[in-house]
């Protein structure tokens, strides 16, 4: 062995474990670029290769769907029941009692304030002409919400109850929140026969994870000392977890009340997509259809007041803040039943008040007027963002570089060129003690020059292993290569590589300006105060209604879907960042503030590291949000995972729906799991 | 002669039989399928008056397009009014397969499908309609997405690519993009008419949008079975689909169960018949003159006695 040949291995061994991950996965790709021109089929999986997997799945799935259709239809038929219940209870009382009612729980919930919202929230929903279809919605949470806690409470406790189980269980809620409904609404559809019942139970099974996991959470946290004595006081196990524990959790378990609230009423727009029910999500989807932005605005907002009225009451049910006098609430409700008694006859129908309607036309009037005064400037706009960020993010420098594009054809020469610099700035950074900074310099300037949608598989393989394993270890790099190469071999991987590259541009997009408003925001006040409404309303609103105004603007394509991604997902990176940031503790602040340390240092090396697990939990967030909206983009007319979802459900070909939901389920755990991974070890090293 | 008088006899009483149905179980409501487009909900309710004006209880429930097929065949929507050949969910012939499903018979809309533009669009490419003009104009309708080609904005990928068919058939110079849903097709139509800008459409009539943005059809060669089959076929010796759209069928369908259920109203579903002459009107009505379905179709029942009168008659008397 020669000295020069020890001191590689030398320095090897020296080297990180970041570094060689970057390494390993820098001379795969590399390979791989050197043989493509030999050996096509490390960029294009051969069809040949691929199992005719969906059509299994299809098989299989249609042999248990029609063992257990009996029993799933005498669940629906049960199910029937509360529903119509519900329906009549809602739409038979008399409006002006039902907003009496939800003022006077206001009131007692949180006084003046809260009645007023719900007064005023209930007043928009009446005016805007939609009262008969938002009852038939809310008919349609008041079943699925208790549905989705009994459901979501059950599993939490039996993830508490029984140690094995639980981490399996939590992969459950992980594939219940992520596979898109659209993926197995045929499935559903075949079980529980038509109508209200299949849209209830599609929202219920998104609804019930997050209460599952606020139930584990809060039961996970009780303090040593209430069990014990709950264990010394005698009595069985069950007596235990229901007289004490469970109510020793209750705040935490409220939190996931709350979020099944909310995640019950995003999936309305979903159970309107089967119909059989004339609910406002249905409305939307009319108006939608007829390009109508104004109308399907106002309809869409009727949600949002649903869902702001919800989430601030059940928030104030969450935490233990004193009441109000119960006596203003009768006096209230009291009021509402005189109102309705006196004025009986008088009574206007409330599908008829439509005073909203001149303001949607005015909105709808005021979105042609912007596109056609703003139509070329915005074109420039969506043409630069193309052609200098995307499109090369898609199918690469060498494919995107044309001289209708960038003004000259990329050459052979050119490629040359950018990875000679690129190798000298990494060498650079080598040098300077960043061994693994240039590693992945160089690695990212290969993906820039090849192209998301064409990277040779094996490449992907690797780095995605090799992710895994600095993240988080062997176990999450094998069960990574495992889960990609099932989507390989079901045929599914241009697709994904076209999702990935999608989701993956707008996760980038949403971390760089998601960030910087958090930032913001955490700095002052005034921003937040008006950034708040704002991240309410983008994620309860349909976002269907966003498509119309999108499309105007920027026409069908990438560019539109992109955006539609974007105002989805930044908001868990705007909400984390603000709130990693302000949280840090007191005293740290103070120690910095006497050591001489000025805003912007306090903010940079105290505020920002102590951050850094929120943020990365924010980020996580993102991913999920962006690979969620996908289905919706596929509206606009994109053709990754969303489109096969769409083209599944018009086949009704149960197969290749649930292979692309879990294709897309797939991409998101594995992303999810790699930031966790190293939020993780950011917490450790804080000492969190 | 005998034999003569005998098929003839038969004959008679054979239209008898059909003519004068039972009513059947007329008290349970019959429940029509209300889908997502105007059009439909006209056509779904004249048919619903026309029962009703038998005597029957009619039920309107709104059902996904897409995914109704499986409540058909359960017999919890009882008939589809509105089926379009061109867009059919296959669901549709695996149920009519499994048996849960019947034809009803042709609606009698004459659908037109085609490649279209709104007619400013002929300004910026002079020499339309001609199939032609769009060969010379290719880089008028370029934009990001699709440069060095001109943009084509096709179906949403699950009602099929005819748009991309036909450019490859044509051999144009245009990348076709699909739309991904309808409200994305007529937000293209509106914003295009609006900004005056170009835009090259797959587009489909009857429809509101028709007139509402003054959509024109390009003049495409009439074709036949074998310009789907045989490449030789038309201007274009490599490809097949170098013609225009195959004419798309516009169905009604129902549940298996009804002809026994509802006699006279499983006639009467078969035997009406709506055309674009009728239905374009009252579409227009509705959506841009901004009137309520039940009231328009009401205006037009009273008005239109003897168009369907006959056919309810027929069934009950």
């Amino acid at each position: 062995m020669s000295a020069a040949e020890t001191s590689v291995t030398a320095r090897l061994e020296s080297m990180n474990a970041g570094a060689k991950a970057a390494l390993l996965t820098l001379i795969v790709g590399a390979t791989c670029l050197m043989l493509e021109p030999f050996a096509p089929w490390l960029i294009k999986w051969p069809a040949a290769w691929v199992l005719p997997a969906t059509d299994w799945v299809g098989d299989g799935l249609s042999w248990v769907l029609e063992a257990v259709k009996p029993f799933a239809r005498a669940c629906s038929d049960i199910l029937s029941y509360p529903m119509d219940w519900a329906n009549v209870a809602l739409n038979g009382t008399p409006w002006p009692i039902v907003i009496g009612i939800v003022t006077a729980a206001g009131w007692y919930l949180g006084g003046l304030p809260m009645a007023a919202l719900g007064f005023l929230g209930l007043s928009f929903v009446l005016s805007s002409g939609y009262w008969f279809q938002s009852m038939n919605t809310l008919a349609l949470v008041a079943v699925s919400v208790p549905l989705a806690i009994t459901l979501g409470g059950t599993l939490g406790i039996l993830a508490n109850e029984i140690p094995r189980i639980k981490s399996a269980l939590q992969t459950v809620l992980d594939v219940m929140q992520t596979v898109p409904t659209f993926a197995y609404l045929t499935p559903i559809l075949v079980l529980f026969g038509f109508g209200p019942v299949v849209g209830l139970i599609a929202s219920a099974i998104y609804a019930a994870p997050p209460m599952a996991r606020n139930v584990l959470l809060g039961l996970e946290r009780i303090e040593p000392e209430i069990k014990e004595a709950a264990i010394m006081s005698g009595g069985t196990r069950l007596q235990q977890l229901f007289q004490i524990e469970i109510p020793s959790a209750s705040t935490q378990i409220m939190v996931g009340v709350n979020q099944c609230l909310m995640a019950a009423l995003s999936m309305v727009i979903i159970a309107a997509v089967i119909g059989g029910f004339d609910d406002i999500g249905w409305e939307v989807l009319l108006t939608m259809r007829k390009a109508q932005f104004g109308q399907a605005l106002l309809a869409g907002l009727v949600i949002v007041a649903f869902a702001i009225i919800i989430d601030r009451m059940s928030g104030a049910l969450a935490t233990e803040r004193k009441r109000y006098a119960p006596f203003v609430s009768w006096v209230i409700l009291g009021v509402s039943v005189l109102f309705t008694v006196l004025l009986w006859k008088y009574l206007p129908n409330p599908n008829d008040l439509r005073f909203l309607d001149p303001v949607a036309e005015t909105v709808d009037q005021g979105l042609s007027t912007f596109t056609v005064a703003n139509g070329a400037s915005l074109d420039s706009f969506k043409n630069n963002a193309m052609f200098y960020g995307l499109l090369p993010l898609r199918i690469g420098l060498d494919n995107a570089v044309l001289p209708f594009t960038w003004g000259f054809s990329w050459t052979a020469a050119m490629s040359g060129w950018l990875f000679a610099g690129a190798g000298v700035v990494g060498l650079l950074l080598a040098w300077r003690g960043h061994v693994t900074a240039g590693l992945i310099l160089v690695i990212l300037t290969g993906i820039l020059e090849t192209g998301i949608a064409e990277l040779p598989w094996p490449f992907v393989l690797c780095a995605v292993a090799a992710l895994g394993w600095v993240a988080s270890g062997r176990k999450l790099a094998l069960v990574s290569v495992l889960l990609l190469a099932t989507i390989l071999l079901a045929g599914l991987w241009e697709r994904s590589l076209l999702s990935l590259y999608l989701s993956g541009a707008a996760v980038f997009a949403c971390a760089l300006f998601g960030g910087l408003i958090g930032l913001l925001c955490a700095v002052s006040p005034m921003a937040w105060r008006v950034m708040r409404p704002v991240c309410d309303m983008l994620q309860t609103i349909p976002l269907f209604v966003f498509l119309i105004p999108v499309l105007m603007v920027f026409q069908i394509g990438e560019f539109s879907a992109f955006l539609a991604i974007c105002a989805y997902a930044i908001v868990p990176m705007i909400r984390y960042t603000r709130h990693g940031l302000i949280n840090t503790p007191d005293e740290m602040i103070e120690s910095a503030i006497s050591s001489g340390a000025t805003e912007w240092q306090i903010l940079r090396d105290i505020r920002a590291p102590y951050a850094a697990p929120s943020i990365l939990l924010g980020l996580n967030q993102t991913i999920l949000y962006a690979f969620a909206m996908l289905v919706i983009a596929a509206l606009i007319g994109t053709t990754g995972l969303g489109q096969s979802i769409y083209l599944a459900l018009g086949k009704a070909d149960v197969g290749l729906g649930i292979s692309a939901g879990a294709a897309m389920a797939i991409l998101a755990m594995i992303a999810d799991r790699i930031v966790q991974g190293f939020a993780e070890e950011r917490r450790q090293v804080l000492g969190l | 002669m005998i034999r003569t008088l005998f098929a003839v006899f038969t004959t008679c009483a054979l239209t008898a039989s059909v003519h004068a149905a039972d009513m059947g179980a007329k008290d349970e409501p019959i429940k029509l399928a209300v889908n997502e487009w105007t059009g439909q909900h006209v056509s779904t309710h004249v048919a619903g008056a026309m029962l009703e004006a038998a005597g029957y209880d009619v039920e309107y429930v709104t059902a996904g397009y897409m995914n109704m097929y499986q409540a058909i065949a359960d017999g919890e929507i009882h008939g589809a009014m509105e089926i379009w050949s061109s867009n059919v969910s296959e669901d549709y012939a695996k149920k009519v397969e499994a048996g849960g499903v019947v034809e009803l018979g042709d609606l009698g809309l004459d659908a037109k499908e085609g490649i279209a533009y709104p007619a400013h669009v002929a300004d910026l490419c002079p020499g339309l309609p001609a199939l032609e003009a769009l060969r010379e104009c290719a880089m008028k309708f370029a934009t990001a997405d699709t440069i060095p080609k001109g943009r084509l904005i096709d179906y949403p990928a699950d009602w099929g690519t005819p748009g991309a068919d036909r450019m490859s058939g044509f051999d144009l110079p245009y990348k076709a993009v699909p739309a991904g849903s309808e409200g994305a097709l007529i937000t293209e139509l509106r914003a295009a008419t609006e900004k005056k800008s170009p835009l090259l459409i797959v587009f489909w009539q009857p429809h509101w949008a028709m007139s509402a943005y003054d959509v024109k059809f390009v003049d495409l060669p009439v074709g036949n079975d074998e310009c789907f089959e045989d490449p030789k076929w038309g201007s274009n010796p490599e490809a097949t689909h170098d013609c225009d759209f195959a004419p798309s069928r516009i169905f009604k369908a129902g549940w298996s169960g009804m002809e026994e259920k509802w006699p006279a109203a499983f006639e009467i579903l078969s035997n009406y018949e709506l055309s674009v002459e009728e239905q374009q009107p009252m579409m227009g009505a509705v959506d841009v003159d901004g009137g309520k379905v039940e009231e328009v179709v009401a205006a037009w029942m009273a008005d239109n006695e003897a168009k369907w009168k006959p056919i309810v008659d027929a069934a009950t008397k």
